[in-house]
Formats: C-alpha cells, structure tokens, sequence
C-alpha cells in the first residue's frame, strides 16, 4: 500500500489488533502451562501454576483492553472501521453504542470471552484443587474464541474475523482509491432498526453470560474424568450448574420479551430456529443437573449426569455453529450469514466433541456406574425418567431446527415444515405434558424409598384439586377449543404449580431446604400456564368488517381479515375500541403513529388512552415495532403494517414546488359551488360553510394598495366531528385577478375562492378534494394476549427459585 | 426384564417415533410444476418479476397482495399473499414462499426474503407471515 491516506485513526485499532493476538498467545500459554501443571507428577512444582496463572491474568487484561478500544472506535465515531461503519451512525442515540458493540458477530464473541475471563478469575480464586485441570478447560476454550477474532490472512484462507478490520479492506471499491476517501464516508450505516430496543443493550450480555458459564460444569466433568476423581466433581460443579441454567434462561427469556416488545412477529416466540437452538444447552444442562443431583443423593446414573453435563456444552457450541455459519440460511429471519467462519465454528465443535467422546470412552470400565436399579417408588427414578424427557424435547428440536445441516451433509434437499408453530407447538406440548406432570408428583417422592400409600393419597388429592383448577381456567380463557394435548398440558403445569406449592408450604414449616426446588418448579409450572394461554388464547382485535374485499374468491378461502386500514382522523371500530389514527410524529429515527383508543359504554366514555407503534427506517429498510397497553389480565399490542405516510413524505417530499398542475393530480376532479354567505356546500367526507366574507383581506409577501380588492373567504369545515377553518382569498391587482387557494392537509382538502359573482350576489368556491388513495392511512394490526403476565412472572419466580437452590448447594461444597 | 431395559426401549421408540413425524411433517422445496401437482403446502424459491405489476391498495383492501415470481425453473405465476405488503419487498433478491396452488394463482401463507444491502456485502433475510396467527 503505498497510498497515504488521509484522516484515519489507526491507533486504536491497532491497539485492539495488538491485543486480540495478546489474548489469543496468553491463552494459549495458560492452556499449555495448566495442562502440564495437571499433569505433571511434581506436586511440590508450582511453577507451571504459576504461569498458567499468569496467562489467564494476561488473557483478561488483553479482553477488556480489547474492548475499550472497539468503544473508543464506536464511541468517536470512526467510520473507516468497518465494524462502527457497518452497525452504527452519527444519528444513533449514544446508549445504542452499547448495543451497537454487540451487534456484529465479533462482538458477540468477545462478550462471550469477556464472561469467561471474568468466570475464570471467579475459578483462579475458588476452585482450590480442582484448579488446574479445570482451569485447563478454561483456557482451551478462550484459546478456540480467541481464533474466532484473530483476523489472520494465510494465503486465500481467513483465520477469524476482526472487529478492527478497516472499511477500506473489507470491501473492494473504486473510492477506497482515493486518499481522501473519508471525506465521501460521513456516516455508517447504522443500526438494523428492529435493534435499536432497551431490551436490545441488556438481552445479549445475560445470554453470553449464561452461554459463557456452561464451560464450567462441562470444565468440573473434563476435570473429573480426566483426573480420575470420577465421583467428587459432582458436587462442587452443582452450583455452577444452576448457576448457568438460571442465567441462560433469563437471558432467552429476555429475547423472547425483547420479540414482544419490539418486533412484529406477534409473539414471544416464533419457533425460529436461532430461538431454538439457544434452548437446546439450556434443556441438557436442566436435565443433568437433575441427574447430578440424583447421583449426588444416590449413586445412581453417574454416566447419564456426566453425559449431559458434558453434552450441554456442546451443544453451545452446536447452536453458535447453527446461528453463526450462515447455515440456516433460508430458514430463519435472524441467522448472521456466513462470516467465512463455517470451517472454523465446524472446527470448535469438533474440538469439544471429540474431548467429550474421547474421555466417555476411555474412562467407560472405571465410571462408577451402579449395577442396581432404582426403585419403582423413588425420587431418583422418576427424576430421571423427566431428566430423559427434557432431552427428548431437545432432540426433538434438534432433529427439525438442523434440517438444512441434514441437507447440507447428505445432499438431501428437505424443507421444514409449512406450518412449523403448529408442528413444534403439538410435539413439544406433549414432551412438557410428561415433564410438567413429573416436575409435580416426583416432588412427594422420596429418595430410595417411598412410603406408597401417602405418595398416592397426596398424590391424588392433588390432582383432583388441580382438575378443578384446571377445568375452570380452560372454561374461563376458552383453552378448551384447542387440541386436547393443550388442555392435558394446562392440566399438568397446574398440577406442577399446586403440588410445587403444597412442597413449598411444607418447607416453610420444616426445613428450608427443599424451598429452592419447589419455588423454581412453580415458576416452571408458571411459564407454561402464561405461554399456553397468551398463544392459545390470543386473538385479532382488527378484525376488519368494512366488507371491503378485493377479491371475493380469493376471501373466501383464506379470510384475511386481520389488517385494519385507518385514515387519518376518521374513527373506525374495532372490537370493543374506537379507534383513530391521529397524527404521526417523527423522533429522531423513530417514526411514531398516534392511535387513540376509545371504548365507549352507552354514550360514556370509559377509557382512553394512545398507544404509538413506530416505524424506523435505517440501513434502507423499515422495521415496525409494536406499542402496548398494559392490563394486568391481557395484553393489548398494536402494530403498523403498512402505510403511505413514509413512503409519499420521500417521493415528493416539496410537493408544493412542482406547479399547481402537478399538485392538483393528487386530488379528484374539482368541484365549483356557486354559494352565497351562510350556505352549505357538501363534499364527501363533510360539509363546508360559507361563514362570511372578509373585505381586507391580507396576502403574505405581497403589499397591497388602495386600488387592488383582496376578499377572503370564510369558509368551516366539518368532518368526521372536528372543525376547520380556512380562508382562501380573491385578489385583484391592477387589471389582473388571482386566486390564492388554501390547502387543509388535515381534512385532505383544497379550496379555491375562485370568482365574485356580483350579479347573483355569490361567490363561486372551487372544492379540490384527496383522492381517496392520496390520504393518508396506516393498516394496523391489533392483537390481545390473555395473561401473558403468568409468563413473565413465572420466569422471575423460576429465577428465584434458581437462585436458591444454588445457595443451597453451596453450602454442600463447603461441608464435603 | 428389567426395568430400566424397558424404559429404554420406550425411549428409543420414542425417539422413531419423533424422527417419522418429523420426516412426515418436513415438505419440500419444489416449483410451480410440482405445486400444481399437489394438493399440499410446499416451498417454492424463485424470484420476483419485477417487470410486471406489484399489487398492493390498502384503500381497497387491506389483507391483499399480488405479484409475480418466477421460481427456479423459469416458470412463471401470479402470487397471492393474505396480508399486508412487506416492507421493502422490491429490493427483494430471492423469494421462498410457502403455500399452495388454487387455480392458476399461487396461495402463500408464508414470505420469506432476501434482500441485498448496500454494496452487496451481506445478505438480509426478512419474513412476513400470512393472516392465520392463532394457530395454536
């Protein structure tokens, strides 16, 4: 390169490229120096420790200085990295910078290594004796992230992607030519609009935590095979266990609140395989802590516990490979494309796959595994009966979300399903019959022998009680004209929230101990009750019964009723609302719509309010994000689906400048009334009176003399109960007469006060009125979700419940 | 028999049983051809013919939209979509449409889109999902 060009800040990125190969050596060094501090014989040799130590130090330093200079770059606004070119603007709110740090894939990465360092410093400080060998584990994986940054150009073939490649190398294009190119690239693209959401800055770094913690319990088995201390590992890595599936849980729980709140796919969860595959760690880590627990009390299943412990993190990787390959491809709205990374993620996966395979099968004769079987009325047994139900439910989601990898490996050319909410919703409803109905009656079990005829009595009555329960909250939410699967699962996430709560009362009086699990299981039972009923139950509040249909045949089949179309100030009603679309609002890059809702009982008024749906427009796309109304039982969510209020606003955005000619095509052939003072004129959308006329009428910008006549006339409008006035003027000046017409942008009206007729004592009003397509409109869809607040109350009371059963466990690691 | 060797054997039929209805409830990518030959849902990839008439009149009705593809083999044929225009459908590169053929007319249920971005560089996907959302 021997072009000088001008303007560029290449210190900061060549200080984050310092550091990225910082991190990337140090890691590498601790992952060497802990392995043959495992390994090594001499036990009184600390040295290798130490180093190890070092690296990791080294490692962290290396991250956050990583990502200082990446905000450095965001923050200053310096376009001429392609990473602030491609996800941010100078236009962007500044708290979106946060967000715009997470929005490429390499800043996703650097998240997840961000966590592990923090989780591995936690492990440095903790973990005593299972240090070295897990703390190798650690360092592995930062070494395989931090090859996912690196940026290295080894002949035709890319190692890593890094967030500070500059602009000029990431694209070929005739500009970069020109050393002063800078100056032609004033701002970035911006942020994806659907994005820019608070939800947005928070979302991603609890899910990267969550997805980070994973590697320790995966860390704890490696270690524990490893090392052969086949049966301790169980417990210490218990808590990290939880730890992770309450954090991987809030963080997809907040994605799918993130997708309510502000993308329009009408739901918390659209079963597109990227919310998929996030799930599939968390149900194999949820199994096996259920698993490890039944080996921690029993002895039992040692080889299940530790095959999920070990699996769930591949899977992590497993879903990163699905999100972040490009595989999806054509099957998922949110799938990053391929970023030349596919060998490279297919590479990660292996890597943990095969150390996953390779420990299970060389340590298979020494694993403690019980010969016995557990018996029929135990705790353990059906724990682990509902342990292989979660993961059926995962491979069940595996098995349909991989249907283009199946493609991609045997040349198969499948497709997913046509109606694949109706598919996952039956299936994985009749998984979580099962697991909800276990998560309950397990729970009056005890560990290795029950006493039976109390297990069925408290059993029973439970049921029974929850029949009830349940037979009126389907009555109530009209559950009951679903598939009957859907009535058995409200029956038995009930049964799992009462059962759960009787455990829990129990708890109270007696030992605290059991109050964690029976606290995370209500609000499992919770999460269930909330989604059933807020998808089962929702329904279209725009229902469009204008009869207005352009193809008959084509309504009869498919009945598309559910776009609404406003125009601007004309009330329609929808439902049990009014509702008007009031006026449009433009908020930096926002575009907010005013939509008053009213509902009126007998001549009353009893409640209004505005809900404002917005459209951003960025990166040369729309994106439309819903407004909801809160109730405590339902939801009430709107949102734009389409309008010509953007879209005309761009095509003629002066229209006022290209001539009376042009403008007056936007209106109906005019129409002339001969009126005098005090009369009515019609127009289709109201009525118009002639008020008065005004003798000493004024004309802006044109300085009137004794000689020239200038008449307004006063003319009210009426439409759609509001009131207008206007006053077009009649001008004669020397021996030439004008017209200055008004526009009424509101009413979609132009009036013209177009002659004096002295004779008749009339004046003659030219009425132009909009097109019927030049008005301004929205089509709206309105929908309502019953009890959707079980839902978010459930995940809170779940997390709780998480939370104090890791406190529980804790103290166990302490006592062995 | 035991009883976990019992257990296991309903677990794996489980499993079978999961992996036949999934491969059952799997369509798949086909053309207008095929389409006309079948009375269910299918994927057709194609492009959109942007020579010939988008249309879309929310004054007239607000849950239609029509266009015309051209799938993979070069066929051609009129689409019909429940639903409102989605947002920048023009810019559209490729289409995969899910539906059924009625008459002559291309039914779809389900819009899925890629559009070009600046510079060609990457590759945005967007969907649009026809009317029936209630479908639990």
């Amino acid at each position: 390169m021997d072009t000088v060009f001008k303007g560029e800040h290449l210190l900061p990125g060549s200080i984050g490229q310092f550091f990225i190969v910082l991190a990337f050596g140090s890691a590498l060094l601790s992952f060497i120096s802990y392995f043959f501090a495992t390994t090594t014989a001499d036990k009184a040799d600390n040295w290798w420790l130490r180093l190890g130590r070092i690296g990791y130090w080294l490692n962290t330093f290396s991250i956050i200085g990583m990502g200082v200079c990446l905000f450095n770059i965001l923050y200053s606004h310096y376009f001429e990295y392609h990473y602030a070119w491609s996800y941010t603007s100078r236009t962007l709110p500044s708290y979106y910078i946060v967000s715009g740090f997470w929005n490429g894939q390499e800043g996703g990465f650097l998240l997840w290594m961000f966590w592990e360092a923090v989780l591995g410093n936690i492990l440095i400080w903790k973990a005593k004796s299972w240090e070295k060998p897990v703390m190798t584990t650690l360092a592995l994986s930062q070494v395989v992230l931090g090859t996912m940054i690196l940026g290295l150009q080894i002949g035709s073939m890319h190692i890593g992607s890094s967030p500070f490649l500059l602009l000029r190398n990431a694209m070929e294009a005739p500009i970069f030519q020109n050393p002063n190119y800078l100056d032609f690239i004033k701002d970035g693209k911006g942020m994806n609009p659907s994005l820019q959401n608070y939800w947005m800055i928070i979302h991603p770094p609890v899910l990267f935590l969550g997805i980070a913690s994973l590697v320790i319990p995966f860390a704890y088995a490696v270690a524990g095979l490893w090392v052969r201390r086949f049966k301790e590992w169980v417990v210490p890595a218990i808590p990290y266990a939880l730890f992770g599936c309450m954090v991987l849980g809030t963080g997809v729980i907040m994605g799918a609140f993130w997708a309510y709140e502000s993308l329009n796919f009408g739901g918390f969860w659209a079963w597109d395989p990227v919310e998929n595959a996030s799930i599939f760690p968390w149900l194999f880590l949820v199994a096996g802590v259920h698993v490890l627990i039944v080996f921690k009390n029993t002895g039992h299943s040692y080889f299940t516990a530790t095959f999920l412990t070990l699996m769930s993190f591949v899977l992590v990787w497993y879903s990163s490979f699905l999100a972040r390959s490009g595989v999806l491809g054509e099957t998922s709205v949110h799938a990053f494309t391929d970023l030349g990374l596919f060998w490279q993620l297919v590479a990660g996966l292996s890597i943990f796959f095969v150390i996953t395979v390779y420990l299970l099968v060389t340590r298979w004769k020494e694993m403690p595994i019980t010969k016995k079987d557990e018996e029929t009325y135990s705790r353990e047994f059906w724990m682990f009966v509902g342990a292989v139900f979660l993961c059926l439910s995962c491979f069940h989601l595996i098995i349909v979300t991989s249907v283009p990898v199946w493609n991609a490996m045997f040349g198969t050319k499948l497709a997913p399903p046509t109606e694949p909410v109706k598919h996952y919703n039956v299936i994985q409803a009749s998984f979580a019959v099962v697991i909800a109905l276990l998560s309950g009656f397990t729970q009056f079990l005890k560990y290795k022998k029950t006493d039976v005829q109390r297990f069925f009595i408290s059993t029973v009555i439970y049921l029974i009680f929850s029949a009830l329960i349940t037979a009126l909250v389907v009555y109530v939410t009209g559950i009951y004209k679903l598939h009957l699967v859907f009535v058995l699962l409200m029956f038995c996430s009930i049964y799992s929230v009462v059962a759960n709560a009787k455990i829990l009362a129990d708890a109270l009086k007696g030992s605290f101990k059991l109050a964690g699990s029976a606290v995370g299981h209500i609000g499992f039972g919770l999460i269930l009750v909330g989604a059933l009923i807020a998808a089962g139950a929702r329904s279209v509040v725009s229902i469009n019964n204008t009869g207005e249909r352009y193809n008959e045949e084509f309504a009869k089949d498919e009945d598309p009723r559910e776009n609404i179309l406003l125009y601007k100030n004309e009330p329609v009603k929808m439902g049990q609302y009014t509702v008007t679309f009031t006026g449009d609002t433009i908020e930096g890059a926002q575009h907010l719509f005013n939509i008053n809702y009213q509902r009126v009982e007998g001549n009353k008024v009893t409640e209004q309010f505005v809900l404002r749906p917005n459209v951003i427009q960025s990166q040369g796309g729309m994106s439309s994000s819903p407004d909801t109304k809160h109730y405590l039982f339902h939801d009430l969510y709107t949102h734009i689906t389409m309008t010509n209020v953007i879209s005309s606003e761009q095509a003629n955005p002066d229209a006022d400048q290209h001539g009376p000619a042009d403008d007056d095509k936007k209106y109906d052939a005019p129409i002339a009334h001969e009126i005098a003072v005090g009369d009515t004129m019609r127009y289709r959308d109201g009525i118009i009176v002639l008020k008065g006329l005004n003798k000493s009428a004024k004309i802006q910008s044109i300085p009137l003399t004794d000689k020239d006549v200038a008449v307004g006339a006063q003319l009210e409008i009426t439409t759609n109960g509001r009131k207008y006035n206007s006053e077009p003027v009649y001008l004669i000046k020397g021996k030439s007469v004008f017209d200055f017409g008004k526009k009424l942008e509101d009413a979609g009206l132009k009036l013209r006060f177009t002659k004096i007729l002295p004779e008749k004592g009339k004046v003659e009003i030219t009425v132009y009125q909009q097109k019927e397509s030049e008005k301004k409109y929205i089509v709206m869809k309105a929908l309502s979700f019953p009890y959707i607040n079980f839902l978010w109350a459930g995940t809170i009371i779940m997390v709780l419940g998480f939370l104090m059963s890791i406190f529980r466990r804790n103290k166990e690691v302490k006592a062995v | 028999m035991k009883k976990s060797s019992i257990f296991g054997i309903v677990i794996i039929a489980i499993a079978i049983a999961v992996i036949i209805s999934t491969y059952s409830n799997t369509s798949t990518y086909g053309s207008f051809k095929d389409a006309r030959q079948t009375s269910s849902e299918l994927h057709v990839v194609g492009k959109l013919n942007k020579g010939k008439e988008l249309f879309y009149d929310a004054t007239k009705d607000a849950n239609y939209f029509s266009f015309y593809v051209k799938d993979n083999k070069g066929e051609e044929c009129k689409v019909v979509f429940a639903g409102t225009k989605p947002q920048d459908f023009e810019r559209s590169e490729q289409i995969v449409l899910t539906g059924k053929m009625k008459g002559q007319e291309f039914y779809a249920s389900k819009i899925l889109m890629k559009c070009p971005s600046k510079y060609n560089e990457k590759l945005n996907v967007t969907e649009a999902n026809a009317t029936k959302s209630a479908s639990l």
